[in-house]
């Protein structure tokens, strides 16, 4: 160790004659949370870090919350699915508990999820889309129908709608025979994360964050097994944030509910060993690792400095990942095989409690049969018949790691700092912070990926010219929604009229009040059978529907491309089309049905804006008549419908027959977003005039938008 | 569409045509410049309208009030155009106009008409446009025009001067020794209305009513015996926004009561002319290139010191005053 310093001179000079001339430190990177990566690292960056991760199980728990992790029991296997009925779903699930599966993790429809019943006419398009429909306890019964809810631990994403769906999780327990001490699993429960990316809120954000106070407080008192919340990352780096910023962000909000509980008088030791976390894993590997590395220290830390809890417990971050959804291609989808092969690796290797690994095809269109047990047997296939659960925290002592670890704690914390100095994340949120932040960053990486710098294989090099069609699972949304509509009429038919009248009254009442705890009283409303829709409507007539205020950045894309030869080229296209037409292209980017999945439609505007069009900004969950309504009095040349949640069969067609009743069939509509290859025909025919697919090069979309403006003009 | 079709079209209240003719207004071409002016002279209407501009630094919660308030008018019976004019979008490249994402319930109602307006490029500026889109609304049927603008350079003057009464809303806390004022635009208030009170706030915006007043107190009026109104509302919580309603009308019928209304929309259409008859004339003088050539040349001597500013202005208008 003592000529380590010449060590390290010497593997310089050998570098330096390999470079012809250029210094070693050339081939360090600037990562894009904005700290060096080295070429090299050794154990003087380790000591001058003065990094020490001690041992599993003790703080700061940087190698594990538990001190024997993999080798004693792996990682749960938790895959996200529902879709269709709850029939439907429970089918599926019990088939893939028998394969190996151990945890359930529902998914609802974007309906369920904004607090609508399979009834209301918002959310046509929607029903049984990306997701299961439940709009009462009788529907939640059939989703668990054979399942012990005793024994199988249920994760549940759930934010906006939480509490109904909470009650009808408990109720649906209860005529079981399982009482709610028994109920283990974990509620999403994240309403700040909504606030800032997803977008599937109800309430403005003080009721809204009355309501997980409401729950933390309900399941730290009745279901010990249970965790309250699940603070989400996840969705921050699926709309773009990079790792400092998912794992910074989502840190502060964490903070943020463990100050709202305390302050509600619970004691910190009450809730805070129920809290648990969700991680993206992207295609960054050692960043990765090193990300859940980081997040265990430095919430350590936070809670300890915060909080000061008694319990060792509550210093504890555990986590539940999931592979990245937007790493996935639709072009040559079987590389995303590899791709979740790979982050599954970085998830585990860091740490994590449970995981959920993504099909090939979700780019696409919703898992299939096939595609959902290759997901799942990647995640055996690592358990099983490889050697990485046999020692705990195998990376650990390595010198990237033990680096990179350090410098993205480090990182996250400046990030953290800046959001306590606002006031804490409900502030900063407020303020629109940190969606700006995490909008920059994903406009800076499509530019990146545009312009060619960032590599995406498939996509914009290495191209497989001819595609094979893969097959996909549709689901038959207007017969779920009629079947839907019929339980839902049933059930209203049957009960107790004045009771469950009586039962809303009082949510209202509690909502207005301020007294009570409301997720009680939902339980006893769901005993009478008041459904999902009705809950959710007695909430919002004590505290209405949240609007949010949009904000667009501008400025950004241009700011990484604007020395590219071909985006010049399309800006001098879009000036001459100006120039002819007397006023720039106009576009309305619009998402219409309940989908919050906004990162597209903002990188397209914030783009396109760029790039010269004038673009308008629909409010998010319009209805086709809506959308319609504002192209036509804002004159667009062309609609942009950005689609990921599969309504886009149902909703494009009606948005054409009604601009062609209204004698606006002038107005073009392009496509963009998660659309099977297999709908593609349908949509021409339906009247769309192109469709980009993920992975679709921006400033090429922009040329093909205007010349298709011009073929119809002409 | 003829220009016959689309008069018709928005004489008959149909959106699409509305929306085409407003395009047209819009339009940079000069050719569409010429149909536009034939539009507006065939659609013209002596109907009763109300024309509101509604003005307010960004934050100030402009979208969330015109939503309140627009809803109300329609509960009334009303029909509702809103133009927003955003001065803040640069002068070139393409613009996001996101305004309807905040006005999402007016937005979808069938007796309202919202259209947000990219600023760049356009010949004769912010205020050109929204006056003849302004006219056009009218001729469509609607009843009351709200201009939105942000409170950022000239263009709170430039509304003003087209509206019959103009609406100012303020933040509780900027009361504080008025500094969220900008200097002039306190004369042309008509109505300042504190948004935001509710809650916490609703006591610090009574306060800064009362400071308001105050310092309103000192000015001449802008009508005489009309003075400035105040009131608080929380557009969010939809608190005292028919109190605004009244206050807006009540306002106009004290203008009409004293004759001023019909007068002054007489004075605005002067005033407009004579603006247009000076921008025009500048346009040509500095559009023309025997001019242009002139004038660079002049510049040319201006630098080297062989003429005189003001001889190089004789110069110039002398050779060319004629035209």
């Amino acid at each position: 160790m003592s000529d380590n310093s010449s060590g390290k001179e010497n593997w310089k000079k050998g570098v330096e004659k390999l470079l012809k001339g250029d210094k070693a430190e050339s081939l360090n990177r600037q990562s894009p949370e904005g700290f060096e990566i080295q070429a090299l690292y050794d154990s003087e960056d380790v000591s001058n870090r003065n990094v020490d991760p001690g041992y599993p199980g003790e703080f700061p728990f940087t190698r594990g919350p538990y001190s024997s992790m993999y080798t004693q029991r792996p990682w749960t296997i938790r895959q996200y699915a529902g879709f269709s009925t709850a029939e439907e779903s429970n089918k599926f699930y019990r088939q893939a508990l028998e394969k190996g599966q151990k945890g359930l993790s529902v998914a609802f429809d974007l309906a369920t999820h904004r607090g609508y019943d399979s009834d209301h006419p918002r959310v046509v398009g929607d029903v049984g889309k990306a997701g299961v429909a439940i709009d009462s306890v009788e529907d939640m019964k059939i989703l668990f129908d054979g399942i012990p809810l005793d024994k199988m631990s249920v994760s549940m994403t759930m934010n906006g709608a939480v509490i109904p769906i909470m009650a009808a999780y408990i109720v649906a327990a209860e005529e079981q025979g399982v009482s709610t001490e028994k109920l283990s699993g974990t509620i999403q429960n994240d309403i700040l994360k909504e606030f800032m990316v997803r977008n599937t809120y109800i309430y403005p954000p003080q009721e809204s964050m009355r309501l997980v106070s409401d729950i933390i407080e309900y399941t730290s008192e009745k279901m010990p097994r249970f965790n309250s919340i699940s603070i989400s990352g996840y969705h921050m780096q699926e709309a773009g944030a990079d790792s400092a910023l998912e794992l910074a962000f989502t840190l502060a909000d964490g903070l943020e509910y463990v100050k709202t509980a305390v302050e509600s008088g619970l004691d910190v030791d009450a809730f805070a060993p129920r809290l648990s976390f969700f991680f993206a894993i992207g295609m960054n590997f050692l960043m990765e690792v090193s990300k859940l590395r980081a997040a265990r220290t430095l919430w350590a830390e936070l809670m300890k400095e915060h909080f000061e809890p008694k319990n060792q417990k509550s210093l504890m971050l555990r986590t539940h990942c999931q592979t990245s959804g937007w790493s996935l291609t639709a072009q040559d989808p079987l590389n995303n095989v590899v791709r979740t092969t790979i982050e599954a690796m970085a998830a585990v290797l860091g740490g994590t409690q449970s995981l959920h690994t993504n099909s090939y095809d979700e780019a696409i269109s919703l898992p299939t049969e096939t595609s959902s047990r290759i997901a799942r047997n990647t995640q055996t296939i690592i358990q099983e018949e490889t050697d990485i659960t046999h020692t705990v925290d195998p990376l650990g002592g390595s010198y990237a790691i033990e680096s990179m670890t350090h410098d993205l704690k480090e990182k996250a914390k400046t990030i953290i700092n800046e959001v306590m100095e606002m006031g804490g994340m409900a502030k900063a949120i407020e303020e629109g912070y940190p969606k700006r932040k995490i909008e920059e960053s994903a406009a800076i990486k499509q530019a990146g990926i545009d312009k060619g710098d960032i590599t995406i294989v498939g996509v914009n090099k290495y191209v497989n010219e001819k595609e094979d069609p893969v097959d996909i699972l549709d689901i038959d949304n207007t017969g779920v929604r009629d079947g839907q509509v019929d339980l839902i009429d049933e059930i209203k038919a049957k009960r107790d009229k004045v009771a469950t009248k009586e039962a809303l009254l009082a949510i209202t009442e509690a909502a207005r009040s301020g007294e009570g705890n409301i997720l009680d009283l939902a339980v006893e409303a769901t005993r009478r059978r008041a459904t999902v829709g009705e809950i959710s409507t007695a909430l919002e007539q004590a505290w209405g529907r949240h609007t949010a205020t949009n904000q667009t950045i501008k400025g950004v894309y241009e700011s990484v491309y604007k020395s590219d030869k071909g985006y010049q080229e399309i800006k001098s296209k879009i000036d001459a089309f100006s120039e002819e037409e007397g006023r720039r292209p106009r576009i309305l980017v619009v998402k219409m049905g309940q989908d919050g999945h906004d990162r597209g439609a903002k990188v397209v505007a914030t783009a396109f804006a760029d790039m010269g069009f004038d673009v308008d900004v629909g409010p998010l969950f319009s209805t086709p008549e809506e959308a319609a309504k504002q192209a036509i009095e804002n004159d667009v040349h062309v609609i942009g419908v950005s689609t990921l949640a599969a309504g886009h069969k149902t909703l494009i067609p009606d948005l054409v027959k009604i601009l062609k009743k209204e004698e606006a069939g002038d107005i073009i509509i392009v496509a963009g977003g998660v659309i099977p290859v297999q709908d593609y025909d349908f949509l021409y025919e339906a009247g769309v005039s192109a469709i980009f697919g993920p992975g679709t090069n921006i400033p090429k979309a922009a040329s093909k938008v205007i010349d298709e403006i011009r073929a119809k003009k002409a | 569409m003829t220009i016959d079709e689309l008069a018709k079209g928005v004489q008959e209240g149909k959106r699409r045509h509305l929306a085409k003719a407003i395009t047209l207004v819009e339009s940079n071409r000069e050719a569409d410049q010429q149909t536009a002016q034939d539009l507006i002279s065939k659609v013209r209407s002596a109907k009763e309208t109300i024309r509101v501009g509604i003005s307010g630094v960004p934050g100030v919660g402009k979208s969330t009030f015109i939503e309140a308030l627009g809803n109300l008018l329609i509960e009334e019976g009303l029909k509702v155009a809103v133009l927003a004019v955003d001065p803040s979008s640069p002068a070139t490249g393409g613009s996001i106009l996101g305004d309807k994402t905040r006005m999402e319930t007016l937005s979808s109602k069938d007796e309202a008409f919202i259209r947000p307006s990219p600023t760049s490029g356009t010949l004769g500026g912010v205020a050109k446009r929204t006056r003849e889109s302004m006219m056009l609304c009218e001729a469509a049927g609607y009843d009351v025009i709200l201009v939105e603008t942000v409170g950022v350079g000239q263009s709170e003057f430039e509304v003003a001067s087209m509206v019959d009464c103009f609406l100012v809303l303020m933040l509780p806390g900027a009361g504080d020794s008025l500094q969220g004022i900008k200097r002039g635009i306190m004369e042309i208030i008509d109505i300042l209305v504190i948004n935001k009170a509710d809650g916490d706030q609703e006591k610090m915006a009574k306060n800064a009513v009362t400071e308001y007043q105050n310092a309103f107190h000192l000015l001449t009026p802008k009508y005489d015996g009309i003075g400035v109104d105040f009131l608080t509302v929380s557009s969010i919580k939809k608190k005292r926004i028919d109190e605004a309603w009244e206050k807006i009308q009540g306002f106009i019928s004290a203008l009409k009561e004293k004759g001023i209304f019909e007068a002054q929309r007489k004075e605005q259409e002067l005033n407009w002319f004579k603006r247009l008859v000076e921008d025009e004339v500048l346009r040509r003088l500095w559009g023309s290139e025997t001019n242009k050539e002139k004038a660079a040349e002049l510049v040319e001597q201006i630098k080297k010191g062989e003429i005189t500013p003001v001889k190089a202005a004789y110069d110039f208008l002398s050779s060319e005053i004629s035209r």
